[in-house]
């Protein structure tokens, strides 16, 4: 288990596998910033989490990760608010549908603006703070996606490898000073994001958030969530291109 | 059958739940309310007549018609909001129950009622008025329908709610389809406070047994339902299973925030974690068949002392309720005859005679159910109601493949009927498949069932609203 003890933010927490971190870190007796863009979904999660608590753990803070600006201020906010921030989970994320033959600016901006560009304003505002403590985790939620590009979400590829990649020079930056960065690569997980996909063998939100927190604990650097994407994706790596860009996958 | 309108029916075999009942008809599956219009001006023209259906779940002639067009609701399924906030959701009639439940309880709550299955529709649920194992705390389906609205077979719609149109809205909720098309629904779900119930198994050593257990826990507990294993004899007669559940407080079970997953609230899809139950109707096939249903109610009454010690346990509210899909195709075990269920509402007082009563005559004519469910029930406000404050007994019987052999089932059902009847009890119709005309006004009185005639009469002159049931009872 974490020894941590300090508040801990949850980025993208009203739906799917931030949520169910969220969860998981509430029912493990932590006080837990819970942040959306929706207002009338984050509340009401997270009144149902401190009904079901018995008491007040949750509390809601309205962002849109996507609103690069206010990360800052909002960190030290919680901070003021709720005590030193010790755990952040990046988990916010979005992945509109794209056809196969579209190509959009506007979508592939946005993906960017929110996977990436949000990834590097929460992990700068936590690095920033976490260096001066030499203590510390952050949590970033990349994708399998990120091994590869491939035919169906360009923008969504792109925008997970560079967040993967950010996560691994934050990391070098400042595992060497105490603070744990932690990349997670979910595969197939049911979430409202991945409704209608029809995902053969997904697992839960919830699973996705136990083996999130186990990664953490052990101090992974890098975790494929469940384990056996890191030899699916291990296989669709080494597809050497000729082949690869016939493929449908 | 030869296609009669231009709107794109399609043959196929309709069934009730039971597949002893039904046949060719003309299917269309409407998206849209204009298309259940259209379709109900089309066939009005031409004289045919409709049956409406939801997901088929009804175990008898409910939502079946040899003699006309059948409009399958299932593709109108859209949820178009669900409150997170106040757990209001507003559905269209093919939205299913296992729909709703999982949209709410992500919000932590839970459908106010919910069927032994989580296929049934909405409009299916509300034109039922189904039930539920709380139905003597929480009452009926209908009782958490906030508003709808409905398509008269004229074309209109209407809004109807506890305020708006009140006559209409207590007479819909439980008119088994007559009286028009529910096209949108507007359902209240409660709030849970954790995402797992507490539950105990308690053994009931006979009928009586069961019938005060029922009585005792009925102020404290939330969840009441009897398993009963209706082989049992003299002294074992009318033994079972009783499981209650209750709710949990606020701060009560931390642990269960994380079960508000909806994935979490599903019935285990395999048996031990090993055998897909998808695997196991053909072995309960052959328990109906090689007789051997006694032996396994035997074993299943048995195993309830174990789980009694074990109690309480915590279970998924899915795991709790859904006993119905524990085991997918169950009902193909009684193949090739089908089934058909009866389930009597009695009286409180005349309770244990009654029941008494018919499951002697089980045993006399040698049709013992495979299956027997008791709950405890409450009056509701509805036009149609089944509901007494008393019981019930569903009792499944596998119908024999032969001709003589059916008839000798339903002779045997109508008979007990008549001691149902006779002590001033009720009948449900998405259970029931043997009862007569003769017997509607007395199941629920002339004056309500003059009442219900006069409002047919004035939403649907020509009768385009039928059913192989509404048929066999005259409506």
């Amino acid at each position: 288990m974490s020894e941590r003890n300090g508040t801990c933010i949850v980025v993208g927490a009203s739906s799917g596998i931030g949520l169910a971190v969220a969860r998981r870190l509430l029912q493990s007796g932590r006080k837990v910033a819970m942040l959306a863009r929706r207002e009338a979904e984050l509340r009401a999660q997270v009144h149902t989490a401190n009904d079901v608590l018995g008491k007040t753990q949750a509390h809601a803070y309205v962002h849109d990760a996507g609103d690069l600006d206010s990360a800052e201020p909002l960190f030290a906010r919680i901070e003021q608010e709720l005590g030193p921030v010790d755990e952040v989970h990046f988990v916010a994320g979005v992945m509109p549908t794209v056809a196969i033959d579209e190509f959009d600016l506007d979508k592939d901006r946005h993906q960017v603006q929110v996977n990436l560009l949000g990834c590097m304003a929460w992990g700068n505002a936590a690095a920033k703070r976490f260096l001066a403590r030499k203590a510390g985790c952050f949590v970033g939620v990349s994708s399998v996606a990120q091994d590869r590009g491939r035919v169906g979400k360009p923008g969504y590829h792109a925008s997970k490898a560079g967040m993967d990649t950010f996560l691994e020079a934050l990391r070098n930056r400042l595992w060497r000073h105490g603070v744990q960065v932690t990349t997670i690569r979910p595969g197939f997980v049911e979430t409202p994001m991945t409704q209608g996909l029809k995902l053969k063998g997904a697992i839960s939100a919830d699973k996705a958030a136990e083996l999130i927190l186990r990664a953490r604990d052990r101090k992974a650097t890098i975790a494929y969530v469940p384990w056996k994407w890191r030899l699916i994706m291990f296989v669709i790596r080494n597809i050497p291109s000729f082949v690869f860009r016939r493929l449908s996958i | 059958m030869t296609q009669t309108t231009s709107l794109p029916f399609r043959d196929e075999d309709v069934r009730g739940f039971g597949m002893c009942i039904g046949g060719p008809a003309p299917v269309l599956r409407p998206t849209t309310t204009e298309q259940i219009a259209d379709a109900f001006a089309e066939v009005r023209r031409r004289g045919g007549s409709i049956a409406l259906r939801g997901a088929g779940c009804s175990y008898g002639d409910a939502a079946t018609n040899g003699k006309g067009h059948v409009l399958d609701l299932t593709s109108m399924n859209r949820m178009l909001d669900f409150d997170p906030a106040t757990g209001v959701a507003i559905v269209e009639p093919g939205v299913t129950v296992r729909d709703l439940w999982r949209r709410a309880i992500g919000h932590g709550f839970w459908p106010k009622v919910v069927s032994g299955t989580m296929a049934v529709s909405m409009g299916g649920a509300a034109a039922m008025n189904i039930h539920g194992k709380n139905n003597f705390a929480l009452g009926s389906f209908g009782e958490c329908v906030r508003s709808f609205e409905l398509l008269t077979p004229r074309g209109d719609l209407v809004q109807c709610s506890r305020e708006q149109e009140a006559e209409l809205f207590h007479a819909v909720i439980g008119g088994f389809g007559m009286l028009g098309c529910i096209t949108r629904l507007v359902i209240e779900t409660k709030r849970v406070h954790s995402g797992r119930l507490r539950v105990w198994g308690l053994v009931a050593k006979d009928l009586e047994h069961n019938l005060q257990i029922l009585e005792d826990l009925r102020g404290k507990a939330d969840y009441l339902v009897s398993w009963l294993d209706l082989h049992g004899k003299g002294a074992g007669l009318g033994r079972g299973l009783m499981h209650r559940a209750d709710q949990m407080q606020p701060g009560e079970d931390p642990t269960g925030l994380r079960y508000l997953d909806p994935m979490l609230q599903d019935v285990p899809p395999k048996l031990f974690g090993v055998v897909p139950k998808g695997w196991l109707w053909p072995g309960m096939w052959g328990a109906v068949h090689l007789r051997q249903v006694g032996l396994v109610n035997w074993l299943k009454f048995q195993a309830g002392f174990r789980e009694q010690r074990q109690s309480p346990y915590l279970q998924s509210h899915g795991a709790f309720h859904f006993l119905l899909d524990y085991v997918p195709r169950w009902h193909w075990m009684t193949k090739p005859g089908g089934l058909i269920q009866f389930q009597p509402f009695v009286p409180h007082k005349e309770g244990a005679r009654v029941l008494r009563t018919l499951i002697e005559k089980c045993h006399q004519t040698r049709f013992v159910p495979y299956l027997g469910v008791l709950k405890r029930h409450r009056p509701d406000p509805f036009l149609m109601t089944h509901a007494v404050d008393g019981y019930s007994l569903a009792m499944d019987f596998a119908v024999p493949s032969g001709k003589s052999g059916r008839e000798a089932l339903w002779r045997h059902c109508r008979d007990m009927a008549e001691v149902v009847l006779g002590a001033g009890g009720r009948f449900y119709y998405a259970k029931d498949a043997v009862l007569l005309a003769s017997s509607f006004a007395q199941v629920h009185g002339a004056d309500v069932v003059d009442r219900f005639r006069a409002l047919k009469s004035h939403l649907d002159p020509d009768r385009l609203l039928q059913t192989d049931l509404s048929r066999r009872l005259g409506v």
